[in-house]
């Protein structure tokens, strides 16, 4: 297994007017699980192919383990790859398969044997190991084609091309943990590319959220929940993502719609946003208190997500001032139509021109 | 997913089974009619079972006729197969516009009527004064299709290679086209050198389009005819004589209608028989591709 | 009266299949792979007539009826434009047969195309646009159709997350003022309450319950029915002749909460989200997924007290029959 340092990689499609990457700094510890996240066309895709050794940087740098590998090729750089679908050689039976990296390598065909059980086992294949890989069901094709990947010992990273994109909900959850388990145990360096933020943030250690070819922020699955640098990384992280409200700086002190919200200690007076979880705020009807802040809202929407005891949890849609809110709530019935918002002040973030500001409450650690 | 018998599609297959029954079922069935009667005149018939068919089997120019057959199908495939991949391949590993411009003048000598590509080789090959025959003669190599057997048949052969090789590269290109690219860096990260990525990635997805390749050639080179029939003949002797000659040459010049009948009606069967071997051999592998 | 009615509908279960999908609502059709919710949006919309049984529109009986003659149009899971036609002649297509002037459908392309935000778009063809912008223009072409019935099988599962979760809420406004019949076929169990008013589990072919996406929720009336509507599943043990369940959100930490049942599971593994913790764990040999608040770290196989409240647990018979009441 290996570490990844990557330094101002840049590529850029030939053809293409616009770097497909542009400036990306990568840093991934031996044994990490990480996660490239983003949409379609942020470039994690190329990012990962640099990875990979499929493409070459224009420029820049990448080491695996402190060594320059920029130049040599995905084979030499000794990494497996699981692709969308399940990669698997038709004509081979699950066992070939699983062992023909080490077969291709030149193992032995006992010790190859020896090895291919071993992981078999870890990925609870066992049974299937003599059936044709056509009779497989796509949960079992994306689980062997996960094993070849991890069947050589020596591997130095395992890249994930959005490995779980095609199979439904259900499966998801069991592929997941069966790849974790197996990270987890062999200590493998992952790197996972994905547009899905659930599996992003379940799967990985850290995760680097992708825009227009530029990592906009690595992070742990909470920091980026919790602390995202910018507004972009606030609404796409999040489902629906981070409420933004408009505020003003005034005095030290957050402002929205004539009331100040919360002290801002060290920013400068000026325009900014105010950001919330969807559940770091709650509806009332009343005024829990003169003192608290509230913000006056109407509510548009109204939609059950699940219920505990006989509590629904639902997600409520908020108008204020022709900004649309979501906030997660559970409850008996919807409240009424006008009503008020009171927003945990200690965990909200701020922004201005879309840059998170730093506040002295935040939690920093990583 | 269950499948429901729909008795309506019967009547859209009816107009079908019809022409078929007119086109082919009627006029083999006069074939099997003649193959068992010893016909004199229109009013003076034998039935004689299967003496034809014995008569035909026993014939040692039948025997030589169907070896010679099988020797050269056996070679146009063996030749043409592989050409047609190796082709291919070199075509997908140059994508692009060149691969366009390959493809069309690929696909020229498919267009060539039968008869005209036995015309323009037995010119282009002609020792004397075609560019090939007169190319290969003035390197000192005994060359002649008319008189040299060996010469006779790598005539033919490279005539057929000519004319088909192409069908299999176009063929195997759309197979090979439609490998997604995921699968060759998989085989390059396993550490798969080039024989193993051709082995175990694109032979198994070329299966389906292969089959199709195969029993094409084999069933058309079976019943080659009009290209030997212009360039040799059939000769130098019976060299090039294969069963398609040997038939027209018992039906047409000597008007023996009936061991040419069940000369037919065997000829027939073993086509059928072979491509039927030869298919299922293949689908019993699995349903790969 | 354009509520859509299956009556006796052979779609190879057990069971034939009888429903009615209401009018002015969006059905959601829940169901895994091959539980026979594609065949049934295929039956419905009439591309596929040969399956046993009755299907009623405001038309009357269109049992036998192909597409053509239905009033249902039917959005799919590829993305399914004419290439050759620009963004506005492919939203105008569907209305040459309805005999409508020139302006009336130069208008009714200019509200559609703003309804889902393509107005700056029409003159583009289909290959120039993303994929989510491809799938709005096949649902405003649906829209453009004089149909009752809007049937769409999985029509947002291509796309991006976060561009799926947009046009979903997209979705629902848009057809909340409708009154169309929809249909929505999906496998992720957030669509149900996202989006439908109706929900209509389907497993092996069959149609196993329906109801407002809550009401199945707190009373599945099987197993498979209550697996259905959690994601990921329900976790199962069986005690006293009977087989229980519990919803992975319905469990908490023992010490956090007084639940009246209590469960000790060995941990076997952690995934979090930012905002909760998937806790993968064993019970009994079950293989059991707790969803907890929060970020929280515990020791790998470790044993850990988890409880649940006795109303939020389900309770079923052994043959996977009705709900008794828990």
């Amino acid at each position: 297994m290996a570490s990844i340092q990557a330094r101002d990689l840049r590529y850029t499609y030939r053809g293409a007017t616009a770097p497909s990457v542009s400036g990306a700094d990568l840093d991934i510890e031996d044994g990490e699980a990480h996660a490239l996240l983003g949409a379609s066309g942020a470039g994690k895709t190329t990012l990962l192919n640099l990875l990979a050794g499929l493409f070459f940087p224009d420029s820049g740098q990448l080491k695996l383990n402190g060594e320059d590998v920029s130049e040599r090729s995905g084979r030499e750089r000794n990494i497996a790859q699981v692709f969308q679908f399940p990669v698997l050689y038709p004509a081979m039976n699950v066992r070939e398969n699983l062992a023909f990296p080490l077969r291709a390598r030149g193992w032995r065909k006992a010790n190859a044997l020896a090895r291919v059980k071993e992981v078999a086992t870890l990925l609870d294949v066992t049974a299937l190991l003599h059936q044709r890989v056509q009779r497989l069901s796509l949960f079992e094709k994306q689980l062997v084609a996960i094993g070849r990947a991890l069947v050589r010992p020596d591997v130095s990273v395992v890249l994930l091309d959005e490995p779980l994109t095609a199979v439904e909900p259900s499966i998801k959850w069991r592929l997941r943990a069966a790849l974790k388990t197996v990270q987890r145990e062999l200590g493998l360096t992952m790197v996972y590319v994905t547009h899905d933020q659930v599996e992003a943030l379940t799967f990985a250690d850290r995760i680097s959220m992708l825009m227009d070819g530029r990592i906009l922020q690595t992070g742990s699955p909470q920091r980026l929940y919790e602390q995202p640098h910018t507004a972009v990384v606030a609404t796409f992280i999040g489902s629906p993502g981070m409420n933004l409200v408009s505020a003003q700086v005034r005095d030290q002190w957050f402002v929205v719609a004539g009331q100040l919200l919360a002290p801002a200690p060290g920013v400068s007076d000026g325009v900014c946003q105010i950001g919330f979880r969807p559940e770091w705020a709650h509806v009332r009807v009343d005024r829990e208190s003169d003192e608290q802040f509230a913000l006056p809202v109407n509510l548009t929407g109204w939609r059950a997500m699940g219920a505990v005891g006989n509590r629904t949890d639902a997600l409520l849609t908020l108008d204020h001032g022709g900004e649309t809110l979501f906030v997660h709530q559970s409850g008996d019935e919807p409240p009424p139509p006008q009503c008020r918002l009171y927003i945990d002040t200690a965990r909200m973030v701020a922004y201005r021109n879309g840059v998170l500001l730093a506040r002295p409450t935040g939690n920093d650690a990583a | 997913m269950q499948r429901r018998a729909d008795n309506r599609a019967w009547f859209a297959v009816a107009p079908v089974v019809v022409v078929v029954a007119f086109t082919a079922i009627v006029p083999l069935m006069t074939v099997v009619n003649y193959s068992v009667q010893d016909i004199f005149d229109v009013d003076t018939r034998l039935f004689i079972g299967f003496d034809f068919y014995r008569e035909t089997l026993r014939d040692p120019r039948f025997a030589q006729a169907l070896l010679r057959q099988l020797a050269f199908s056996a070679l146009v495939l063996a030749i043409e197969i592989p050409l047609g991949i190796w082709i291919a391949r070199a075509l997908v590993r140059n994508q692009g516009k060149s691969a366009t411009g390959f493809l069309i003048l690929l696909s020229v000598p498919l267009l060539v009527p039968w008869n005209v590509v036995g015309t323009i080789w037995q010119i282009y090959a002609r020792p004397d004064i075609g560019l090939l025959g007169a190319a290969v003669t003035a390197l000192g190599i005994p060359y002649n299709y008319a008189s040299n057997v060996l010469s006779a048949w790598v005539t033919l052969l490279a005539m057929d290679v000519w004319h088909w090789t192409s069908l299999v590269a176009l063929l195997s290109f759309a197979g090979l086209s439609a490998i997604s690219p995921a699968y060759y860096q998989a085989a390059t990260l396993d550490g798969a050198n080039a024989w193993q990525t051709f082995r175990h990635v694109e032979l198994p997805h070329l299966k389906a389009v292969l089959t199709i390749a195969v029993l094409l050639r084999l069933m058309d080179s079976l019943m080659i005819y009009t290209e030997p029939f212009v360039l040799t003949g059939g000769g130098p002797g019976n060299s090039t004589t294969f069963l398609s000659q040997y038939l027209t040459t018992m039906a047409v010049g000597q008007f023996d209608l009936g061991p040419a009948a069940a000369f037919s009606v065997l000829y027939f069967l073993m086509i059928l028989l072979l491509c039927w071997l030869f298919y299922t051999s293949v689908m019993r592998g699995g349903d790969d591709g | 009266m354009r509520s859509m009615i299956v009556q006796d509908l052979d779609l190879g279960g057990r069971q034939p299949v009888s429903h009615e999908f209401r009018r002015g609502c969006i059905n959601v059709v829940l169901g895994r792979n091959r539980s026979g919710k594609t065949r049934l949006a295929r039956v419905l919309s009439g591309l596929e007539t040969s399956a046993p049984g009755t299907v009623v529109c405001s038309d009357g009986d269109v049992s036998g009826a192909d597409a053509r003659e239905r009033r249902v149009a039917l959005v799919y899971q590829a993305f399914v434009n004419y290439p050759n036609l620009t963004v506005a002649e492919n939203i105008a297509s569907p209305m040459r047969a309805q005999g409508l002037s020139n302006s009336e459908r130069e208008q009714r392309v200019q509200d559609l195309s703003a309804r889902l935000r393509i107005a700056d778009l029409l003159q583009r063809f289909p290959h120039e646009l993303s994929g989510g912008q491809q799938q709005r223009v096949a649902i405003a072409r649906a829209l453009a159709q004089d149909a009752g019935v809007l049937v769409m099988d999985e029509p947002l599962v291509n796309l991006d997350y976060k561009l799926r979760e947009e046009l979903e809420m997209e979705l629902r406004a848009l057809l909340a003022d409708t009154d169309l019949t929809v249909i929505y076929n999906t496998s992720d169990p957030r669509d149900a309450f996202k989006l439908g008013d109706e929900v209509v589990l389907m497993a092996e072919h069959e149609i196993i319950q329906s109801g407002t996406p809550l009401e199945v929720y707190r009373n599945p009336h099987s197993l498979t029915a209550a697996s259905l509507m959690s994601d990921p599943g329900v976790n199962v043990w069986s005690e006293e002749q009977s087989l229980r369940a519990v919803r992975p959100e319905h469990l908490t930490l023992d010490s956090e909460r007084i639940g009246d049942i209590r469960f000790e599971v060995v941990l076997t593994g952690l995934e979090t989200n930012g905002s909760e913790t998937f806790v993968h764990c064993s019970y009994q040999d079950n293989e059991w997924v707790a969803r907890l608040g929060g970020m929280r770290h515990f020791e790998m196989d470790s044993t850990l007290a988890l409880a649940a409240a006795s109303g939020d647990v389900l309770q079923f018979a052994r043959m996977d029959a009705a709900r008794e009441h828990a």
